[in-house]
């Protein structure tokens, strides 16, 4: 084995490029006229959502009859759909808020990315609350508490209510700071923007942004205390959204883990996915330097640990369903894991526990086609834990008598897809429109940005 | 008005002294000086008077503000008045002439007769605004006592059935073509006296008539058409049963028992709490015996039976046995008792140690059967199924002689016969009439044997049938070959009588004109009979009268006259008066002396009647398909059901399907494993597999019809059939997953915690989650507080509410309960409740707010059975309320859990958070999505409680203890000013359990019953330790066994 020199920072921009350069190449995807490949991509995407788009269309018409949901399963692939995208929406801000104050320069590569998958993640997961309900029509406006002659009121009991509102602010907070983030990007448009009209909408959204010095200091105030702002939310979404579950009095889902547990689910399947597009991104747009190995690896770590993690809590359930001596617990957790549910179960164990420790292979780690496969495994695996918390224990909870099996239809699967199809449609368009990578935040981090002691290296 | 005018001047008076103008003004020195002048200080404390210094209320114009918003109010109301279309009002138009007895928001109950159904219950008809919408039970009728059999509760839905004949039909060139009902008369007429005349026969096919005024017509018709015969023929019928009583005892007909006297109760087969009998008054008798509080006289049940009835589900002791081998049950207990007491006894049999070997039964069961009968001589029957042969009937009248059976015999009442039965002869006389075509003109009158009997009936036969009236409610299989299908009146749109026991008459009027052009069938004979005469709306009712006033009222000893008695009696339903009984002949011995032993070969086929479509006569009707079946739980099908033994032994699973073959006849039948059936017993309701019988029926289940012949034990019982796996599945539905005994993972999980209770396995869920709570009565007895021993004690860490005043609370008791869905069909009609069809409940979406969960303790050879009525438990804490975002979900005062539709957007939070799982989504408007919204039509929304919300698309819904009955009673005790007694409030469950297991009242009325059963010693709450607080409290059942006979046996 080589010595590593530990007092040496891992490098996370390569290519020595300069500051021009750099700016050429994260622009160079909003510049030219997108290819063949993209239109074929953005029409897959687009038939996706279409199909999500009637699918729920139907469902307005028909009913929600239309989906598999029955009578023990009130809540199934609408309220799974829900809880994975609001998890794949964590990574976001976890990159740009929590990883910021922790001064953790890798994520400067991969922040921007990051948080506007959040964006897309949570408006995807926003559609389900309502269009889950059985009159979306009234639901939009019963769950706000707006004040009415009727003194009607919305339950603050309830931890949907908690859900609304969690999830709207970590949706307007990170859309806040994913705006502040983008001004001195959209300077940087501004300039080099050649259309009238590109020129007028870039100098809107760049609210006059000189470059000067007190810009740069009001800029980084307010980026760190919106970082400082965001980083309770991210603990804090998940956990609501996990009372949704806990609050209740239902086995398997009444339990005091499930806060923590739900958050590290929610940051590890967000890492998976970001983890994926970047994949993706670094190779179709030639960003290999700008994202380089080294940043994905240490995604990688990022979800080694939270795998781990999630295997913990769901090893802990078992323990405490049985240390519990509550027959109700004890059996609903067998039932998961050998009741006829357990083919979900054992999919989401092995992809959730089993491949992720893959990754403490160097090797494995720093390989992209392994690394990418590993993540969507993760991915379906996060699906699936939140399918197996929510449907096998509805379907078998107190009385045997009202256990029922729940299959999907193909409204759900429909509506799924759909979901995937307005979060990649959402996604290419982003990468067209808008810098995919901080052009300003890689700059500081890349070689010879900032003063270091290695003389050697300074140019 | 004078008095604010008043007030108003006071206000302004002082600012108007004030402002004469700028110039300060004085009186006096004081006044001048600033101090002690009254005004002055006055306008010190006005804290507006600076400000209102200028004010001058005459500069002011004249409207007030107040008088400005109404006249602006009015102005828009004007004008979007204007806009609207006002007059649009569809067809509501207000009483011109109002009845007497009508006043709108109040229900009417009329006081009339089922007579469609054989027998004659007395109903109590409840309308709104002269809308049936509700039949409940008479409480005059001696026999039903205020309940009513599930089909009768639900013959509402068959009145305002959209597929009803709606006029009198006729087939041209092999269409039927509504006509008018001159023509179709005129058409008959001609061709009943042609008949008449050219000495073909009239035959007249009928179900049981139980009228005897009906019966006089009858008399007139055949007078008038002499070559008329009737048919009278019900396909599940007593025949057997009277012609053994004719055997045994010469004459008269087999009596009523008395089974409140009975203390033990052996059934050879007899479904007599679901099907065989007066249902209702069966299951109220059985229920009187099985009395918590009464434990010295709960009475002991043995029942016999080869396939798994709801009466078996009752049995103290269940003796699975195949039906080849109940003669040898009742022979061996002939011998016992017989060679005691030195009478003929029956050899060749097997002894009952030999069929308890055999057929796995438990020791005790055999010994106390012995011992019990020995024991309580005089206070013991023992019942033999009406579908078992003549020999069986024969046998157990014997053996109720020697133990003293014939005790229970009434004296004080009899079965009468309107008009008999036709034997089995007479209708394969029938048979050969019509296919020698002997028969002139055929009336089939509301009975469908073109369905019952296809070999008599089928089409080739009926082409010699020269003309063909079906008089008929619906068209089914028989009206396909009809020359003439002519509408008939529903039971409440008829005039009628019934007389179906010696010491009271029914009276049947109608309670809303027919509701299409239709006429009763008793009018339409009478106008065939009285020709020449024009048509009249109330012949019948003329006729009716006449025959009472002329032979009936003077028999009965009345003191009024004939009008007033007359009123009376429609008024009340019921006429009793008192009649002389028959008594019995000695019993004669050589009875009995023929009698061989039946041999067993290969399978063996028992066809049942089922206990709501019948015989299939209410296939149509919704409430009663998606009813599920009491044992098998499935809805829309019947099934073969069959022993997990047998199953497996023909490689088939639950859903397959089986070819089931007998003498040449084949059926195929999905297979349904039922544990509890004996070995090699193949059992299957009857009335399904409808072919022309209208969208709700139609393909629904399987026709038996084509198995029966007259090669069997009997009409219903087949030894030597052969059954056969096909290979192909089949769609089962059923309300309850059949998880408890397919599981294997379910079988196998039983474990134990760190305590060594069980706490996983089969039979122990419905026990180690407190769900099912049971015990015998000599435990009981022993220990009353056995329940509670080892109860945990629950406690809340925030404050409970206090409930000071009304709250409402419901207690089961669950020793009564038989299990029988009449609560649940009760529900349905009061609560307008939706039927999903078979698809929704397939997917587990059956909108019931009662139902009835079965659980299984035992072995899967010989399983104990619970059943439990679970509904809304109206949790004081309850999980559901606090998880609604909408607060559409809440408490009342009363203590009841309430929904509020209008304000539910249907999260379906509430549902997954009810550890009873008693509330159910609106998935879709149900009423639409069935059959292309089949009951979504004029005439079924007439049919809608008023006082019920129709639920929406996507609301939840759960049962409300009948909240408008709660409210309706709280109007009329604030109108009366009277304190509201929970007592006097009754359910719609509660109505129509004939057992009397529910009760329902205020938990804080002192010495009520429902407080007594709140503090029953064998009172608990399901899944108490979840602390939400229930507020129905089951009573547990009390087993008369030695044993429960389950491992995990408690305390």
């Amino acid at each position: 084995m080589s010595t590593i020199d530990y007092t040496k920072n891992e490098v996370f921009v390569e290519g020595n490029r300069t500051l021009k350069q750099i700016d050429d190449v994260i622009i160079a995807p909003l510049d030219r006229i997108p290819n063949l490949k993209f239109f074929i991509a953005l029409g897959f995407t687009l038939t996706l959502l279409l199909i999500g788009t009637v699918a729920i269309g139907l469902s307005f018409y028909y009913g929600t009859g239309l989906w598999g949901n029955n009578n023990p399963v009130g809540w199934a692939w609408p309220i799974v759909n829900f809880v994975f995208w609001v998890g794949i929406g964590h990574a976001g801000t976890l990159i740009s808020a929590i990883l910021f104050l922790l001064r953790q320069k890798w994520r400067n590569g991969i922040a921007r990315f990051a948080e506007a998958m959040t964006i897309f993640a949570v408006i995807t997961a926003l559609i389900f609350p309502i269009i889950h309900t059985g009159r979306p029509w009234v639901a939009a406006v019963y769950l706000l508490p707006y004040p009415n002659q009727h003194s009607l009121w919305v339950n603050f009991n309830s931890p949907l209510l908690w859900d609304v509102f969690a999830v709207s602010t970590y949706f307007t907070v990170s859309l806040v700071f994913w705006y502040v983030g983008l001004i001195p990007d959209f300077a940087v448009l501004r300039d080099r923007a050649t259309g009238k009209a590109k020129k007028v909408i870039y100098s809107i959204f760049s609210l006059g942004w000189r470059f000067s010095n007190r810009h740069w200091q009001h800029y980084e105030m307010t980026y760190l205390i919106l970082a400082g702002l965001a980083t309770p939310l991210v603990l804090s979404v998940h956990t609501i959204v996990s009372f949704d579950f806990a609050v209740s009095i239902l086995p398997g889902w009444h339990t005091t883990i499930f806060p923590p547990y739900f958050v590290a689910g929610a940051i590890f399947s967000g890492f998976a996915m970001v983890q994926n597009s970047l994949v993706v991104i670094r190779n179709v747009f030639d960003m290999q330097d700008l994202i380089p190995l080294n940043t994905l690896e240490t995604m990688n770590k990022i979800i080694l640990l939270t795998g781990t993690m999630v295997g913990y809590a769901y090893s802990m359930e078992f323990f405490i369903a049985w240390y519990s001596g509550s027959q109700p617990e004890y059996f609903t957790f067998v039932n998961r894991a050998f009741g006829p549910y357990s083919w979900a179960y054992w999919i989401m164990f092995s992809c959730n526990v089993f491949i992720p420790q893959l990754f403490w292979i160097k090797k494995i780690r720093r390989s992209i086609p392994l690394m990418f496969i590993i993540a969507i495994f993760v991915n379906i695996g996060m699906w699936f834990e939140r399918f197996v918390i929510t449907v096998t224990s509805l379907s078998r909870d107190y009385l045997p008598s009202s256990w029922g099996y729940y299959s999907p239809t193909i409204t759900d699967i429909a509506i799924l897809l759909g979901s995937f199809g307005l979060f990649f449609t959402l996604t290419l368009l982003f990468t067209r429109f808008l810098p995919s990578i901080a052009i300003a935040e890689i700059k500081a981090v890349s070689e010879g940005a900032q003063p270091t002691h290695h003389g050697e290296d300074h140019e | 008005m004078n008095n604010s005018v008043d007030k108003n001047k006071n206000q302004i008076d002082l600012p108007v002294v004030q402002s004469q103008s700028e110039t300060k003004h004085w009186k006096s020195l004081d006044s001048y000086n600033d101090t002690n002048d009254e005004n002055q200080l006055r306008v010190k404390d006005n804290e507006f008077a600076e400000g209102a210094e200028n004010f001058d209320i005459n500069s002011k114009s004249k409207f007030s503000r107040r008088k400005f918003m109404g006249l602006m109010s009015a102005s828009s109301a004007f004008a979007m008045a204007a806009c609207t279309d006002y007059r649009d009002k569809g067809e509501i138009v207000p009483y011109n002439d109002k009845p007497e007895e009508v006043i709108p928001g109040i229900a009417n109950y009329y006081a009339s007769t089922l007579t469609s159904d054989g027998k004659g219950q007395g109903i109590l008809v409840k309308a709104r605004e002269g809308r049936p919408i509700l039949i409940e039970g008479n409480p005059q009728d001696p026999v039903n006592k205020g309940k009513l059999e599930s089909t009768a509760i639900t013959r509402i839905l068959d009145m305002y059935d959209p597929s009803r004949v709606q006029s009198p039909l006729k087939k041209i060139s092999n269409k039927l073509v509504p006509t008018d009902w001159n023509e179709v008369d005129s058409d008959i007429i001609k061709s009943l006296r042609s008949s008449a005349n050219s000495g073909k026969e009239i035959a007249l096919v009928t179900g049981k008539i139980v009228s005897p005024t009906f019966a006089k017509l009858i008399e007139d018709f055949k007078a008038k058409y002499p070559t008329s015969k009737v048919y009278s023929y019900e396909t599940f019928n007593e025949n057997n049963r009277e012609n053994a009583w004719k055997k045994s005892y010469g004459s008269g007909n087999f009596p009523l028992i008395d089974l409140e006297k009975a203390s033990v109760i052996v059934s050879i087969d007899s479904d007599f709490l679901s099907t065989d009998g007066d249902v209702t008054e069966n299951v109220r008798q059985f229920a009187t015996n099985r009395d918590v509080d009464n434990t010295e006289s709960y009475s002991r049940f043995y029942q016999v039976e080869g396939s798994y009835t709801l009466t078996g589900s009752n049995a103290d002791y269940r003796l699975r046995l195949t039906p080849e081998n109940y003669l040898d049950v009742v022979a061996t207990l002939i011998n016992h008792f017989a060679g005691k007491a030195g009478m003929p006894t029956m050899s060749g049999y097997k002894s009952l140690e030999a069929l308890a070997k055999e057929n796995n039964w438990k020791p005790e069961a055999i010994k106390n059967l012995i011992s019990d009968l020995e024991s309580n001589k005089g206070k013991s029957i023992v019942l033999a199924g009406r579908q078992l042969s003549e020999n069986i009937h024969l046998a157990v009248n014997y053996l109720n002689e020697l133990i003293g059976g014939s005790n229970l015999y009434r004296n004080d009442s009899q079965r009468v016969e309107a008009v008999k039965l036709s034997s089995n002869s007479d209708m394969k006389q029938l048979a050969s009439n019509i296919s020698s075509g002997k028969i002139g003109t055929l009336v089939t009158m509301n009975t469908n044997p073109a369905y019952n009997m296809p070999k008599a009936f089928n089409e080739s036969a009926m082409s010699k049938v020269k003309t063909h009236v079906a008089l008929t409610e619906f068209e089914n299989e028989t009206t396909l070959n009809a020359d003439y299908v002519i509408g008939i009146n529903h039971d409440i749109e008829s005039w009628g009588d019934a007389k179906t026991r010696t010491g009271y008459y029914t009276t049947q009027q109608p309670v809303i004109a027919p509701l299409y052009d239709t006429r009763q069938t008793e009018a339409i004979l009478l106008n065939w009979v009285n020709v020449g005469e024009n048509y009249s709306e109330d012949i019948y009712h003329k006729y009716l009268q006449n025959n009472w006033e002329s032979n009936i009222y003077p028999g009965l000893g009345k003191s009024v006259n004939f009008k007033e008695f007359w009123y009376a009696a429609l008024h009340e339903g019921v006429v009793t008066h008192s009649e002389m009984s028959l008594s019995t002949n000695a019993f004669n011995q050589a009875s009995v002396s023929g009698i061989k032993p039946t041999k067993k070969s290969n399978y063996t086929v028992i066809i049942q009647e089922s206990p709501f479509i019948r015989d299939g006569k209410y296939a149509g009707n919704g409430f009663l398909q998606e009813s599920p079946h009491p044992i098998t739980k499935i809805t829309w099908d019947n099934t073969a059901m069959m022993s997990p033994a047998t199953a497996e032994e023909l490689g088939v699973k639950m859903g397959d399907m089986v070819e089931v073959s007998l003498n040449g006849a084949v059926v195929n039948l999905p297979v349904l494993v039922q544990p509890g059936m004996a070995e090699k017993v193949i059992g299957v309701d009857y009335g399904y597999g409808r072919t022309n019988s209208g969208v709700i029926s139609q393909g629904v289940g399987f026709d038996v019809n084509p198995l029966m012949s007259d090669k069997g034990m009997s009409k219903w019982v087949y030894t030597g059939a052969s059954v056969k796996a096909t290979g192909e599945a089949y769609d089962l539905v059923s309300v309850q997953e059949h998880h408890a005994l397919d599981d294997e993972f379910l079988r196998t999980a039983e474990r134990k915690n760190p305590e060594g209770e069980v706490i996983g396995g089969d039979e122990t869920f419905a026990r180690a989650r407190k769900i099912i709570q049971e015990t015998t009565i000599e435990k009981y007895k022993e220990n009353p507080n056995i329940l509670h021993e080892h109860a945990h004690d629950v406690f809340s860490i925030t404050k409970d509410f206090e409930y000071n005043n009304l709250k409402w609370a419901m207690a089961i008791d669950m020793s009564k309960c038989t299990g029988c869905n009449a609560c649940s069909l009760a529900c349905y009609v009061e609560n307008n409740i939706p039927v999903v069809g078979k698809d929704e409940v397939g997917v587990g979406r059956e909108m019931g707010w009662m139902r009835i969960d079965r659980y299984y303790a035992g072995t899967p050879e010989d399983p104990i059975m619970s059943n439990q009525p679970m509904l809304c438990q109206h949790c004081d804490n309850a999980p559901c309320e606090n998880v609604c975002p909408v607060v559409a979900t809440t408490h009342s005062e009363d203590g009841l859990n309430q929904m509020v539709y209008n304000r539910c957007v249907g999260t379906r939070y509430c549902a997954n958070n009810c550890p009873y799982k008693v509330r159910r989504f609106n998935f879709y408007d149900f009423r639409d999505d069935l059959a292309n919204g089949y009951y979504k039509t004029e005439s079924t929304k007439v049919m809608m409680n008023p006082e019920v919300t129709i639920r929406a698309r996507g609301v939840m819904e759960k049962c409300t203890f009948c909240v408008q009955r709660l409210s309706e009673a709280k109007q009329i005790a604030r109108e009366q000013g009277k304190e509201l007694k929970g007592s006097e409030v009754t359910v719609a469950c509660q109505d129509a359990c004939p057992a009397n297991a529910i009760t329902f009242g205020d938990a804080n009325e002192k010495g009520s019953k429902i407080q007594e059963r709140r503090e029953h010693n064998l009172g608990y709450h399901v899944l108490d330790f979840l602390n939400v607080k229930p507020n129905v409290t089951y009573i547990a059942k009390l087993r008369n066994t030695d044993s429960l006979g389950v491992k995990s046996e408690h305390h």
